[in-house]
């Protein structure tokens, strides 16, 4: 039994790649996102400590693109393009834990509602209603203003505003699973709720919400870029948006220092852009007819 | 018929912009940028230096401060007579100066306004601490106050209240509710208040009853920009003739600028960096919850000296500073104060760190103890700067936590003393009494958290005897002694570290205006000065240059005009074309 499970999983995740692999637009988004996660991971570790600490840096500040800086340098003689490799870790770290804790709460009140239904069902839906109708962005801004600034704030700002959407797309499964005759089946043979959960809800849930987690990613990027970009970041850490709030507070618009603010600009473009094709290209794996 | 009210709207926007153009060809008008909001225009309330700026031009004060060297000169008064005693001061207002409806301006308007702020509580609020001392006013004429103090008060000649004309505001009820709105509003200075839009702009007109002769041209107007960014591109297109408070990358970005003239100019201001010396209540209850180490007053120098002044001022303000030393910027010349070669604290991260392994704090995997760092939010200097500190810190084995947060939210953990270290700065007047004022002891808060401001919950007894001699010394030589004294022992206790005094960086239009005066003459500002002499003095550049300046202008607005109804006739020919397919 589970042996022939574990066979047609197989199957399935197989025919699941290829069919992943025929869009190719997917494709291209996970390999930029595989070489973004290696930059991430690997940067720090070459990167030597003095070339982005304001202190030691020798460099004029402001310097034009050139051979020895091509990127350009900041407001404090750092190499921008040095930056930008820094700031990756930064960004796709926040980007994936908070959209992992969007997800996370939407998937625990998606099914939790979606399963137990009545009043339980009510008064998490009220609860999502009003996440779902605050403006997110303005949410995510009164958080970090009034929890202390850092890192885990900014995790916590955009986990906490952006998880209405999935619990809701998570429910509308949940109910539907739960209406077709195997779950009725299952219970009917005495299997509870952590067993319908488990074994059945869930196992059909999981690849929507990885799709969602996905697209979540995306979001949480933009947002954590937008926040930093408001001065609302952990003001030492080096992040694309972070760069680009520097950029404007300390007048590259004036400066004409377009090298400071297009490369972190593009690169946040280019990893949302990543994201958004791998998870297009997933939602069609996990939902082929369409 | 939506796209139809888009291009008319179009159209409508850029007639408004071509239109003061027009305009200007008649009044010259000299255009300042302005950031900062209005608190309120009543001179008993207003307490934002812009307001207090705005204040000067529309009211003089008992005395003023000349623009050349900023010694005390005829204002209201021309002239002063102090008792032997130093308790009665007798002020002469000379006949003939008048207020801007005509009336004369007399020493009842003195009396009545310095009386006011005596008997009414809210008439204090912005100005109370220059009468706190005042035992009586009394116009014996019409040309002499007499005052007398409870005690001697060195800052007679530096009373910063603007005079209010009686018959204005004797017939005023309620201080509080008054907005001093009643346009043309009538003062003694050179402009007067004629029109003012919250958060647009303001409006004066030059006053022509001034008594120094009135302004050289028509109207001064302060328009409003919401960021510095924006005011600094509205100067270099032309849209605004004066900007100030520039950050060193605006600065910079306008050097070589057509039309457009620099000035650097010693600051009033001084940025430091608080470090909290065991906050205490006025009764000597601690309050806060400092780190208890900052007590010991070993390891606040050695903090002090593992922070490289230099560096800062050369990478944080682009060398548009002076490295910080005494609490007097140097721009007050005699009461400015530099450490002598044995007093000096040089940059030793060395040194630092034997102090502090000797004042019993040994490193524990690398850090001895860890320390907040709060600052604003948003302001360039503190979120570049907590980088510098926090690497330097990282030297002699200090963590630390940089927190910037809001305007309200640092002023809260300041008052509260809930900080360790934190960016503070000041802007300082002529005199040194309010400065040197706000680190004494009395300026601690009650038990309540309330009253008293203090900067640096700093209390030392030296300072304080200190403070008290100076406050009742008339010779002005040893009075500069002892002010010197206090700021080399506020260097030594180190509740604060002085870190720069920051230039004042200005731009103005030389091709609308040729000349304004600064103050003091050399390397002076020309706005947010102790006076009004930046604007009174404002010279316009000939009227030929002026006219040739709008031709493009002109040219500009009516081919964008062109351009708006071209695309508005365009989109809406699309619209009809594609209406079918549409709906």
């Amino acid at each position: 039994m589970s042996r022939f499970n574990a066979a047609r999983g197989l199957s399935r995740a197989s025919g699941g790649i290829s069919t992943f692999l025929s869009h190719r637009a997917g494709v291209a988004g996970a390999a930029i996102l595989v070489v973004a996660a290696l930059v991430a991971v690997i940067a720090p570790l070459l990167i030597p400590a003095d070339a982005l600490d304001v202190t030691r840096v020798t460099a004029a500040p402001w310097q034009a693109p050139g051979v020895e800086y091509w990127l350009g340098t900041d407001h404090t003689g750092r190499s921008v393009a040095l930056l930008v490799v820094q700031g990756a870790g930064t960004s796709l770290f926040v980007g994936l834990t908070a959209a992992l804790l969007a997800v996370g709460i939407g998937t625990l009140v998606g099914i939790v509602s979606g399963h137990f239904g009545g009043l339980v069902a009510g008064a998490l839906l009220r609860v999502t209603d009003f996440f779902l109708v605050l403006p997110a962005l303005v949410l995510a801004i009164a958080l970090s203003t009034v929890l202390p600034r850092g890192l885990g704030t900014i995790v916590l700002a955009i986990g906490l505003t952006s998880w209405p959407s999935t619990a809701r797309m998570v429910r509308a499964q949940t109910l539907t699973i739960e209406a077709r005759p195997f779950v009725e089946r299952a219970r009917a043979l005495g299997g509870g709720h952590g067993h319908v959960i488990g074994r059945h809800v869930l196992p059909s849930v999981v690849p929507l919400v990885l799709v969602n987690a996905t697209l979540a990613v995306a979001t949480a990027i933009v947002a954590e870029s937008t926040l930093a970009f408001l001065g609302l970041g952990d003001p030492t850490r080096i992040s694309w948006g972070a760069m680009l709030h520097q950029a404007q507070l300390h007048g590259a618009v004036p400066q004409r220092a377009w090298w400071f603010l297009l490369p972190p600009g593009v690169a946040i473009v280019v990893v949302v852009l990543a994201f958004t094709l791998v998870g297009r290209a997933l939602e069609a794996v996990v939902t082929p007819k369409r | 018929m939506r796209v139809k009210a888009c291009a008319l709207l179009a159209i409508a926007t850029t007639l408004g912009v071509a239109t003061p153009q027009v305009q200007a060809q008649g009044p010259v008008i000299l255009k300042v940028a302005i950031v900062q909001q209005i608190d309120s225009m009543n001179p008993f309330l207003a307490v934002f230096q812009s307001s207090t700026e705005v204040g000067r031009l529309m009211y003089d004060y008992l005395t003023a401060y000349a623009a050349d060297d900023q010694r005390v000169t005829e204002g209201v008064a021309n002239r002063w007579e102090p008792s032997a005693d130093k308790l009665t001061w007798t002020f002469t207002v000379p006949e003939g100066k008048k207020w801007s409806d005509g009336k004369p301006i007399t020493a009842q308007d003195v009396a009545f306004t310095y009386n006011l702020m005596l008997t009414d509580e809210v008439a204090r609020t912005a100005n109370g601490s220059f009468v706190t001392n005042f035992e009586s006013v009394a116009a014996t004429d019409d040309k002499t106050v007499v005052i007398k103090t409870k005690a001697p008060q060195v800052t007679m000649l530096a009373l910063d209240i603007p005079i209010v004309p009686k018959h204005v505001w004797e017939k005023v009820t309620n201080i509080k509710d008054y907005a001093n709105d009643q346009m043309p509003v009538v003062g003694s200075g050179p402009f007067v208040l004629t029109e003012h839009v919250a958060g647009q702009f303001i409006k004066l007109k030059t006053n022509k009853n001034y008594w120094r002769g009135a302004a050289k041209y028509d109207e001064l107007h302060f328009v409003y920009f919401q960021n510095s960014d924006a005011a600094v591109q509205a100067l270099g297109k032309g849209e605004v003739d004066l900007v100030n408070r520039m950050a060193p990358a605006q600065f910079d970005s306008l050097d070589g600028k057509a039309g457009v003239t620099r000035n650097k100019a010693q600051g009033r201001r001084f940025t430091e960096l608080l470090i909290n010396p065991g906050a205490q209540t006025k009764a000597g209850v601690p309050i806060g919850d400092g780190n208890p180490a900052l007590k010991d007053v070993r390891v606040r120098r050695a903090i002090a000296q593992a922070v490289d002044l230099d560096a800062l001022v050369q990478r944080v303000n682009l060398g548009y500073a002076e490295k910080g030393a005494g609490l007097v910027p140097p721009v007050f010349g005699k009461w400015h104060w530099q450490p002598g070669a044995g007093e000096l604290r040089k940059f030793d991260p060395a040194a630092a760190n034997a102090a502090l392994d000797a004042a019993g704090y040994p490193r524990k995997d690398g850090t001895r103890f860890t320390l907040r760092l709060t600052g604003r939010a948003g302001r360039a200097y503190d979120e570049q700067a907590s980088e510098y500190l926090k690497r330097s810190m990282s030297e002699v084995g200090i963590g630390l936590d940089v927190r910037l947060v809001s305007d309200n939210q640092l002023n809260e953990v300041t008052t509260a003393a809930t900080y360790d270290l934190a960016f503070s700065g000041w802007a300082t007047n002529v005199d040194p009494d309010f400065i040197l004022g706000l680190h004494t002891c009395a300026q601690r808060p009650g038990a309540d958290g309330k009253g008293g401001t203090t900067d640096s919950y700093f209390c030392d007894e030296t300072y304080d005897q200190l403070y008290a001699r100076q406050l009742s010394e008339f010779d002005e030589g040893k009075r500069v002694e002892i002010v010197k004294q206090m700021q080399a022992r506020f260097y030594d206790q180190v509740p604060a570290v002085v870190l720069a005094y920051e230039n004042a960086l200005e731009g103005y239009r030389s091709d609308h205006f040729a000349r304004f005066t600064t103050q003091p003459a050399q390397g002076g500002v020309i706005m947010a000065q102790n006076g009004m002499w930046g604007y009174y003095g404002a010279e316009p550049a000939g009227r030929v240059a002026q006219a040739s300046s709008k031709g493009p202008w002109l040219a500009i607005g009516g081919m964008v005009l062109v351009a708006a109804v071209v695309i508005g006739v365009v989109v809406v020919r699309r619209r009809q074309a594609t209406a079918g397919e549409r709906e």
